[in-house]
């Protein structure tokens, strides 16, 4: 774990205030799955970093893909080019490899994109299933080519929930699916993953004060007893959590 | 050639921290996840986690969520219990060259008592006694309201110990001298102002409170003003050190409450957003000696004109 000033490359909306934010910074300690606490000016106001998924790190550009759902973000999505920012990473345990002979499935929903991806283009193999509410919320090009998508609404690709078309895509062969999304939506896929005997890695998203494992704040009930979303995860094996 | 600066201050009798910058209990964990990219030992003390005597699970998610200038946590003093932490946390720390302080909780007297007399066989170098956490419903701030009870509470733990110990009030009092005179006069060696501001949040599309617990503790920057008016109020009606806490985030804020009579500071929530960030106010005080011509930290305790 560092704590750097990162130099702003670029900053832009690629959907429904959702952005791509690329910054300049040293981060190749990095694994697919995990993220960074990133800090928006010097200001108090607000006062914690924010947690942001890596979508993408190459050759000393880091890609981070985030929704404005606050302050914090809002401000975030302010940045531009050559503006500074603090970044603390790599955090957290990434995704485990996958068994050579199994199949992967990555199940993405909504904002749970970002270490899919960076999954996906690490390992690439897999079908990749992303669902959104609508299509103004779709990041189209951050997301692989072969891509399915869903949409509750159905106005762009199938319609329905991306769950469903986890259900097809699980087949008779051994499968792995990593999942990252609503709550709701993990609960389902571990549901239908287990149901087919296939293995499943879930990214988690909780409320963090410091990202770092000191503060006990994103605790999360898992079969070994609480376990610290920011440390022990935020991918955990599906099995580990107590749904 | 510019002379050093002596920055060491004596908490009590037993115990002289070699700076005056402490992390703050419950920011800190037990000290792992920061050793891994700080020397321990750059720090007058280290604190632990809050300990009971079994261990705890804490509080429903979420935990935390952020004011102006501040945060709120209920994390319900999650912790590993007294005998794990003694065995598998204790004997890590102890191998930095700081001293190491151990908070401590119990839900009645006689366990508050049972954790001394524990503790007091044991290689800490300190026991904080909080009194004034404000997220679970037994083994706080219930002890730590009015004077009777602190006094009594703070002779039966007293009389289990004969190591340095440090009482950790609460803001929610109406008298703060009278609770400091109070633990003083019980045979503190110390106390540490203040604990997080009870607070709450709410969400007003759901109409639902934030935290799990539905209540919770300010802390941050926030809360600094209070804390200041606090530390300065024990510090004037009691002979025993005081330590600051509450929202000290860089090296000038540390040094007004020295001014306010505060011999040592402890950093909580400033250290979860920047983690890097001890070295820094250390050498941001001795700076400000430096610059005021002081030798001695302890030359600028309680130098506040009024």
């Amino acid at each position: 774990m560092q704590d750097m000033i990162a130099r702003v490359v670029g900053n832009r909306e690629v959907a429904g205030r959702t952005y791509l934010l690329t910054l300049e910074c040293d981060m190749e300690a990095y694994r697919p799955g995990q993220f960074v606490m990133l800090k928006a000016g010097g200001v108090s106001d607000p006062l914690l970093r924010r947690p942001l998924g890596i979508m993408e790190y190459r050759s000393g550009t880091l890609a981070l893909l985030y929704k404005v759902k606050g302050e914090g973000t809002r401000l975030i999505s302010g940045l531009h080019q050559d503006d500074r920012v603090a970044v603390l990473g790599p955090l957290g345990q990434g995704f485990q490899d996958p068994p050579q002979e199994a199949t992967v499935i990555y199940v993405a929903g909504g904002t749970g994109a970002p270490p899919l991806i960076a999954l996906a283009s690490h390992l690439k193999r897999g079908r990749f299933l992303y669902g959104a509410r609508t299509r103004e919320d779709i990041p189209f090009e951050c997301l692989p080519h072969e891509c399915l998508i869903c949409t509750e609404d159905g106005c762009c690709g199938t319609k329905g929930l991306v769950t469903q078309a986890l259900s097809s895509a699980l087949g008779h062969g051994m499968s792995m699916v990593y999942a990252c999304g609503p709550l709701p939506m993990l609960k389902k896929v571990w549901t239908l993953a287990q149901a087919a005997g296939a293995l499943c890695q879930v990214s988690l998203e909780e409320r963090m004060a410091c990202g770092f494992g000191v503060c006990a704040g994103c605790a999360v009930e898992t079969v070994k007893g609480i376990a610290r979303v920011c440390s022990e995860g935020p991918v955990f094996r599906a099995e580990e959590i107590v749904w | 050639m510019v002379k050093p600066v002596d920055l060491s201050v004596p908490i009590g009798p037993k115990l002289t921290l070699k700076n005056p910058i402490m992390n703050a209990s419950g920011t800190f964990a037990y000290g792992e996840e920061f050793a891994r990219f700080m020397d321990l030992g750059c720090l007058g003390a280290v604190v632990t986690k809050g300990l009971s005597l079994q261990p705890k699970r804490g509080n429903p998610t979420p935990r935390v969520t952020e004011a102006p200038s501040g945060m709120l946590n209920a994390i319900g003093l999650e912790n590993v219990g007294l005998e794990r932490f003694l065995e598998e946390k204790l004997p890590f720390l102890k191998g930095y060259d700081v001293p190491v302080i151990v908070n401590f909780f119990g839900a009645s007297e006689t366990e508050y008592a049972h954790m001394a007399a524990r503790l007091d066989q044991t290689a800490v170098d300190g026991l904080e006694m909080n009194v004034s956490c404000p997220n679970v419903k037994k083994g706080g701030i219930q002890f730590g309201r009015d004077p009777h009870t602190l006094a009594s509470l703070v002779k039966i733990v007293r009389g289990q110990t004969s190591k340095p110990l440090i009482v950790k009030l609460s803001p929610m009092t109406s008298d703060m001298a009278e609770m400091a005179r109070a633990a003083e006069e019980y045979g503190a060696d110390a106390l540490t102002c203040i604990n997080t501001i009870p607070a709450m949040a709410i969400d007003e599309e759901t109409r639902r409170p934030i935290l799990g617990n539905v209540t919770g503790g300010l802390s941050g920057p926030a809360i600094k003003p209070v804390a200041l008016k606090m530390v300065w109020e024990a510090a004037k009606a009691v002979r025993i050190p005081v330590i600051a806490a509450g929202g000290i985030s860089h090296a000038r804020d540390a040094v007004q409450f020295f001014l306010a009579g505060a011999r040592a500071c402890q950093i909580g929530t400033q250290a979860l957003v920047e983690p890097f960030c001890f070295s820094p106010i250390i050498a941001g005080i001795e700076d400000y000696l430096k610059r005021q011509g002081v030798e001695r930290l302890t030359d600028i305790i309680g130098a506040l004109e009024t």
